[in-house]
């Protein structure tokens, strides 16, 4: 908790057409109260500290577009637009997200965009590289804590899996915290997420307490929240969803096959890894017993099943 | 170090200072949006969180349930995060209509004043939009020039130096009040003595010194009965005008500073006496080179380096000073000094003998006579060893201990001749009769403690003061007692 350590707090924002679209017509929740709310939240999180660092991410289903700080400006605009007093900061760095939000809901969506996943990992990627490129760049100074706020609203798509996993472990290496806020239905991926990375995981129930959840619960810095922060009755977080998602048809197994020598996971036996194109050539009653060998259901995480075997 | 006034030049931080401060003045200085941010920033950590929790929450929150918020281990956190936020008023106790418990309510001001400046809305700040491009605009070196330029006529004025930048009356008050000059009168000429605390006052990095310099010029401000608050807001906008930029400069050395620091300028301002004060503080700021305003009328002005020393002063209060050493202090007693700045000639002077100037490098001595003028004049052996420590030379950092040791030891020596003597007052008692009396009385005063001195063959004998009285009525006693 040294007060000189940087802060790099890097907003993933769902902006999936299809939910948002859905939750309108049914009344139940609309895209720019959130936006507000998030406003406000990053607004707060500027001013806790002058030197913290902040970015956001629209994920798109088909694309995650950075709404601040706006790319096509690059340093010279970051440098030069800081205002001269920090109520004019934080104007700046909303004028920027709002309209650069604008712009993406205007553009539209095409008839490709008409999924009902978003591009999470994806943006989690790109969040990573910023906060990649944010710590070599102050190399010479302390070291900063970097966290990723992912806002989910659209469902898991078992497809991302492989690519999220990638970036849960790239993640966890960069000693990135990963904290999601999840408004639709529970993310089994994402609480795999928060539990490696030791980020914090709620589902926030109702539109209107949004903004109180943020400020209570993700404006804390991790290392804070964990020592001295009470923020749940319960301590441990109630069963994550720890399933794997196989490589053949992008769908969650608890038992699966696995390759010996990638460990790459499948539905179904078939006899050439897909993956690293191993031939399995054992004779049938080893094949057998092979195919018997389970991958246990439930095991603390998905190396460990894999490495089971 | 008995006859030396010893002091300690105390350096509040913001924090400590503003909780000084009553509670009706914190309450009208939350007034203005910049102000508490300020204030909420200089916040310990858990207490910006806690203020964040409840700023939506109109209700107050009951003492239980503010302690359940932090961990068991956090429990002396969690105590001062709440001290903090009441000595400041943020949160005020207040008693739930219910009448059984207490609980905490965020300061109304407060609260509305963070929301504008976290939603908008309220007036907008200052800004010199109206006043089209600055045809003078300054670039960074310029300011820069310019601010170290008047803080060093104001060193130079301390250390005594003949200098043709006098400064203004109004500063040499400041300085004398704050206790880092002496003023006194000689021959019907007045001069001006550094004092030990501005020895430490020179010794300090130029963030500190400017610090310390804004919280004396505050207290001098409200000795004066002048209203602080629009002062210390002005102050505090003032510091904000560069908090933004604080982290580029460093992290961009490249990035040309001028057109981030765009001209503030205090906009449309009436002419109530308040607002005089403010112009006239900007007078002073402007002399103490915070902040650059071309002509006096100009209607717009720079802040400058120096004031975003404040902003990152408040922020972390162990700056250490980034300028690199420039002294090597030898065994012989001689000192190089290689630089240009008059300033640092001059303080070097206060403690050493010029022996050769040449145009990048000076040779000082120390001698006993200097080090002793030294002395005198209040600075301690520890004050020059650290000074000499502080700007060493990177070549001189390398040695272990920095400062060899035959010269520190010297210098410090050389300071204790001084202390030779120490005087104590006493009360001398002589002519006794007989000898017996005189070992009488002397045994007794030794037993006190009180006997200074004795001379057994002239029978004199010297009791403190304070026991004089004591041994004066065992006297009388006894003389009763053998008399009869």
């Amino acid at each position: 908790m040294d007060p000189g350590e940087q802060q790099v707090l890097v907003v993933i924002f769902d902006v999936s057409p299809v939910w948002w679209g859905l939750k309108s017509l049914q009344g139940q929740a609309h895209i720019t109260k959130f936006f507000d709310s998030l406003i406000i939240f990053m607004n707060s999180y500027l001013m806790l500290h002058s030197d913290n660092k902040l970015a956001v991410i629209a994920s798109h289903s088909t694309k995650s577009i950075f709404l601040y700080p706006p790319p096509q400006a690059g340093n010279e605009q970051n440098s030069s637009e800081y205002g001269d007093c920090r109520d004019k900061h934080f104007a700046v760095v909303d004028n920027a997200i709002i309209s650069s939000f604008k712009t993406l809901m205007s553009d539209g969506c095409e008839e490709k965009d008409m999924r009902s996943d978003s591009l999470i990992a994806g943006s989690m990627a790109n969040a990573l590289c910023y906060i990649h490129r944010i710590t070599q760049e102050l190399e010479s100074r302390e070291r900063a804590s970097s966290r990723i706020l992912v806002v989910k609203a659209a469902d898991d798509a078992a497809s991302q899996y492989m690519s999220f996993m990638n970036v849960i472990f790239a993640a966890q290496k960069e000693h990135v915290v990963v904290d999601s806020c999840v408004l639709g239905q529970d993310s089994g991926l994402l609480q795999q997420a928060c539990d490696m990375t030791g980020g914090l995981y709620l589902k926030v129930p109702s539109q209107y307490a949004f903004l109180q959840y943020l400020l209570t619960a993700f404006l804390t810095e991790p290392e804070l929240r964990k020592d001295s922060l009470v923020l749940s009755r319960t301590k441990s977080l109630h069963s994550v969803d720890y399933r794997a998602a196989c490589f053949c048809h992008r769908c969650l197994v608890e038992v699966g096959f696995v390759c010996s020598v990638c460990l790459s996971i499948f539905c179904q036996f078939s006899p050439i890894c897909s993956t690293c194109e191993t031939v399995f050539r054992p004779s049938s009653l080893v094949l057998k017993s092979r195919k018997k060998r389970k991958v246990p259901s439930r095991s603390s995480s998905p190396c460990t099943d894999a490495s089971i075997k | 170090m008995n006859g030396i006034e010893r002091v300690k030049l105390e350096c509040k931080s913001l924090h400590q200072y503003l909780c000084t401060l009553p509670q009706a003045l914190l309450e009208s200085l939350y007034e203005h949006p910049a102000t508490c941010t300020v204030v909420f920033r200089e916040l310990p950590q858990l207490a910006k969180y806690y203020v964040m929790r409840v700023l939506f929450v109109d209700k107050p929150i009951t003492k239980v349930a503010v302690t359940s918020w932090a961990t068991n281990e956090a429990r002396s956190e969690h105590t001062e995060a709440v001290a903090a936020l009441c000595d400041l008023h943020v949160w005020n106790e207040v008693i739930l209509p219910g009448g059984v418990s207490s609980a905490y309510s965020l300061s109304f001001t407060f609260r509305k004043n963070l929301q504008k400046t976290l939603i908008g809305g309220g007036e907008s700040w200052s800004s010199t939009a109206h006043l089209g491009p600055d045809k003078h605009a300054k670039d960074v070196a310029e300011l820069d020039k310019y601010a170290t330029e008047r803080w060093e006529a104001l060193l130079h004025f301390l250390v005594g130096s003949a200098s043709n930048s006098a400064i203004s009356q109004d500063l040499q008050d400041l300085l004398v009040q704050s206790g880092l000059i002496r003023v006194g009168e000689e021959d019907g000429r007045r001069y001006t003595n550094i004092t030990a605390k501005g020895f430490q006052f020179l010794l300090l990095d130029s963030g500190s010194q400017v610090w310390f310099f804004v919280l004396e010029y505050l207290n001098w401000v409200r000795d004066r009965g002048m209203n602080l608050v629009p002062i210390l807001r002005f102050i505090f906008e003032l510091s904000f005008s560069s908090v933004g930029k604080v982290s580029k400069v460093c992290s961009l050395p490249n990035v040309t500073w001028s057109q981030s620091t765009k001209a503030k300028f205090l906009q449309d301002l009436p002419t109530d006496g308040k607002d005089d004060r403010v112009l006239q503080c900007l007078q002073h700021f402007r002399e103490m080179g915070l902040v650059m305003q071309r002509k006096r009328t100009s209607r717009r002005f720079y802040p400058t380096r120096l004031v975003i020393n404040i902003a990152s002063r408040m922020q972390n209060s162990s700056s250490s000073a980034l300028s690199t050493g420039f002294i090597i202090a030898e065994t012989n007693y001689r000192i190089y000094a290689y630089t240009n700045s008059e300033l640092q000639y001059a303080i070097l002077a206060l403690f050493c003998e010029m022996l050769y100037r040449f145009p990048n490098v000076c040779v000082l001595q120390l001698t006993r006579e200097s080090v002793q003028t030294a002395v005198v004049n209040g600075i301690t052996a520890d004050q020059i060893l650290h000074f000499i420590r502080a700007n060493a030379h990177p070549d001189m950092l390398k040695n272990d201990p920095v400062i060899a040791p035959t010269l520190a030891d010297q210098v410090r020596l050389w300071a204790m001749e001084r202390d030779r003597l120490t005087f104590q007052e006493g009360v001398l008692y002589n002519q006794f009769l007989a000898q017996h009396d005189f070992e009488v009385l002397r045994n007794y005063a030794r037993e006190l403690g009180a006997l200074v001195w004795e001379n057994a063959a002239k029978r004199n004998m010297i009791v403190t003061k304070d026991a004089h009285d004591q041994v004066k009525r065992y006297w009388k006693r006894y003389k009763k007692e053998s008399g009869t």
